[in-house]
């Protein structure tokens, strides 16, 4: 059916349609311009919205696992420092070991080197109880704990568990080094780890016997450089650890970036698209305020002589 | 038969009266031009029955008929009775979508997405104060953070869910508003059959009673909003009107049938109502999913713990059950251990969150989908109403054409008037004093 009589009341009721939708569509625009988002609610794109919302959990787990992953680089390199102070110390035994065993030394002698001896081993346990952020790192999981006493208990106090950080997704990295494996329960139990090693090496220089010094260089050199073997090891697993973690950061950066990318995708105001949609619309709500002015204004009394 | 001398002043007086109905109609047309629901009138004009002149009294010998004037027949109102039940249609299903876009956007509201403040946002900061403790599993602070985070995580839960009830409680308390005593329904319907008493009166005393018949016409048209209607006037020109998915019709002539059971199906803002909060309605189906991410977040968090994080099981009744002191980040005994806390934190992304997401999926699409459907129909009303308008609004351009023209007429009419007093004139005071 078409309209073929128009009357005022048509006319005004489409006019403030008109503007309103004008106007309606106007403030949407500036809405995604000011907040620079697309989504402003869900039902603006509901698939979108839930991307979104599965997007930014991602990221901000993204950022959970960067900052576990350098809480982790501290934690190693705190670690792997206290090693390097140990291996420091024990390269020191080393030489003493040698210099004591060279025969000249007289007895007077080997007593200050087992003096020596007993005082990196001092330092040898302080090393092993570093802490990082409070927590003892050499302790297993009994970070509250300091894994050796100060004085002639070598007992380990911590345990064998392993601590993890989770750097990704499914993805964690052990930054926990066990200690006893190197440093063992001393010289009571006899297990011929570093504090055992160091007990009986200065048990050997005081000892003044032949077969004591014979035993410096036949059994406690060796002993020691097992235990610097060892050591080594640590080491190494502390630096893999490490260079994992680098990794994973690295990853973890691409992944922000990716995702960050998905993300603004999805959600973000196209300025430049917004920025003509919006004079665009500006333009037609004035043509529409305009048209609206002069027609509604217009009418057969206008015309009519008095 | 010869014709009666004052037949001229008749015929002229005719046509005055006549033309002042007209000029009378149009100005009340004019006055009504911006009346909510009014019918633009019209004077239907019609000659008076003529005066026959007799054969043999004419040149030709035959007879002819002398035309008396006009008389007024009817003032009707214009109207299309067909794109009123069209309106009416599309008004029921306008209003029952804007209903739904109403409620749905005030769900949508509640949930708050995407904000800092949605559960996605507290979700999010509740798993990265897990990982925190995952890194400090002796820190106190960061079971305190876990807590914390659990708590205003249920508590956003819980606002929620209560804001989801309130807005199924108000749209029954709006339906048992709208169709209790004295409720709108009630209201229109007695109106509805009290105008149809008097039309009834009206018509069969010969009138025809415009203003009311517009009235009626409008009380329909505003329950064509609440419900579904069909309207089938009977012959004696009373309206039977059926409301909804009613078993008997709302109004029979003078009769009103309420109140009686809507359903669903009743369509208009009623039905949308009852439909929404329905069991299988939108705030249901939003209620339900909210439930089952409560407790797929209370059953995923609890698994790896020893003494539940989380009692309820439902988004209502989601709360933390732990003290910090009790927070556990280890299945040991071992206090630097962060087992457990590195197991809740690699939740992140999990099932909950996964049916979260869908659930805000399908809210934002019952939005959408109400909104266009909204739009859609908006749209058919307006073109369906502007053809109403179209045929029954009055516009001021016509009736200034007509008031000229009826003016014109009036004039033209008073001036036969003036001819025949003339003649009549001539007549009395011209042919002699005879007879005095």
């Amino acid at each position: 059916m078409s309209i073929q009589r128009i009357t005022p009341a048509m006319v005004k009721s489409s006019i403030l349609d008109e503007l309103s939708s004008s106007l309606n569509s106007l403030e949407r625009t500036s809405d995604e311009l000011s907040s620079g988002k697309t989504i402003l609610e869900p039902s603006d794109n509901p698939y979108g919205a839930s991307r979104v919302i599965d997007l930014q959990s991602q990221l901000s787990g993204l950022s959970s696992y960067e900052s576990n992953a350098q809480d982790a680089i501290g934690w190693e390199n705190t670690a792997s420092s206290a090693m390097s102070s140990i291996n420091t110390a024990v390269q020191r035994v080393r030489e003493l070991i040698l210099q004591a065993a060279n025969g000249t030394s007289n007895q007077s002698d080997l007593e200050t080197i087992a003096q020596q001896v007993e005082q990196l081993t001092e330092s040898i346990k302080q090393d092993a109880n570093t802490q990082y952020a409070g927590q003892y790192i050499f302790a297993g999981t009994d970070t509250t704990t300091p894994p050796y006493e100060e004085g002639a208990n070598d007992e380990y106090q911590g345990n064998a568990e392993t601590i993890s950080r989770a750097v990704g997704p499914a993805a964690s990295v052990t930054i926990s080094t066990n200690i006893s494996a190197l440093l063992g329960n001393g010289e009571a139990s006899g297990d011929g780890k570093l504090l055992d090693t160091l007990r009986t090496l200065a048990n050997n220089l005081r000892g003044g016997t032949a077969e004591d010094r014979e035993a410096l260089t036949a059994v406690d050199l060796k002993s020691l450089e097992g235990n610097i073997e060892t050591l080594t090891q640590l080491q190494a697993t502390s630096g893999s650890a490490i260079d994992q973690l680098q990794a994973a950061l690295s990853r973890n950066e691409d992944l922000q970036t990716s995702i960050s990318e998905s993300l603004s995708s999805v959600d973000d105001t196209n300025v430049a698209a917004a920025t003509i949609a919006y004079s665009n619309e500006q333009a037609a709500y004035n043509a529409a305020l305009r048209a609206g002015a002069t027609i509604v204004q217009e009418s057969l009394l206008n015309f009519l002589e008095k | 038969m010869s014709i009666p001398t004052l037949q001229g002043l008749q015929t002229a007086l005719s046509g005055l009266i006549a033309e002042q109905t007209a000029l009378d109609t149009t100005g009340s047309n004019i006055a009504n031009a911006n009346t909510e629901g009014y019918s633009r009138e019209t004077v239907n004009l019609q000659p008076n029955p003529p005066l026959d002149i007799l054969a043999l009294s004419t040149l030709t010998g035959q007879g002819a008929q002398l035309g008396t004037g006009v008389g007024v027949s009817t003032i009707t109102r214009i109207r299309n009775s067909y794109l009123d039940s069209q309106y009416r249609t599309q008004n029921s299903a306008l209003s029952s979508a804007s209903t739904q876009a109403e409620v749905l956007a005030q769900a949508q509201a509640a949930f708050n997405e995407p904000t800092e403040a949605s559960i996605a946002g507290q979700l999010s900061k509740f798993w990265s104060a897990w990982n925190s403790l995952a890194s400090s599993p002796t820190s106190e602070a960061a079971k305190v953070g876990v807590v914390a985070a659990g708590e205003q995580l249920a508590r956003t839960f819980n606002e929620l869910s209560s804001q989801l009830s309130t807005i199924a409680t108000q749209a029954g308390e709006q339906v048992k508003a709208l169709t209790g005593a004295g409720g709108e329904v009630e209201n229109i319907a007695s109106q509805i059959a009290q105008l149809n008493g008097q039309i009834k009166l009206s018509e069969q005393a010969g009138e025809t009673p415009n203003s009311m018949l517009d009235s009626r016409d409008l009380l329909l048209d505003k329950l064509s909003s609440l419900a579904n209607i069909t309207v089938s006037e009977q012959e004696d020109h009373t309206d039977t009107v059926s409301f909804g998915d009613t078993g008997t019709p709302l109004v029979e002539g003078t009769t009103v049938n309420w109140p009686q059971e809507l359903t669903e199906a009743a369509g208009g803002q009623l039905g949308a109502l009852l439909s929404l909060t329905g069991p299988q309605g939108a705030l249901t189906s939003l209620q339900t999913g909210l439930d089952g991410v409560a407790e797929a977040l209370a059953e995923t968090v609890n698994a790896p713990l020893a003494k539940p994080f989380f009692t309820g099981a439902s988004a209502a009744t989601l709360t933390v059950a732990v003290k910090a002191s009790e927070v556990q980040a280890s299945s040991t005994e071992a206090v630097g251990g962060n087992s457990v806390a590195q197991a809740i934190a690699g939740l992140r992304g999990g099932v909950a969150e996964q049916d979260y997401a869908t659930l805000v999926e399908q809210l934002g699409s019952f939005v959408q989908d109400a909104q266009d459907e909204q739009s859609n129909l908006q749209t058919t009303v307006t073109a369906i109403n502007d053809q109403r308008q179209s045929v029954s609004g009055v516009s001021l351009d016509e009736e200034m054409t007509n008031l000229i023209s009826f003016q014109r007429g009036y004039q033209a009419s008073a001036r036969t008037l003036t001819v025949m007093s003339e003649l009549l004139e001539t007549l009395i005071e011209h042919t002699g004093a005879a007879g005095l």
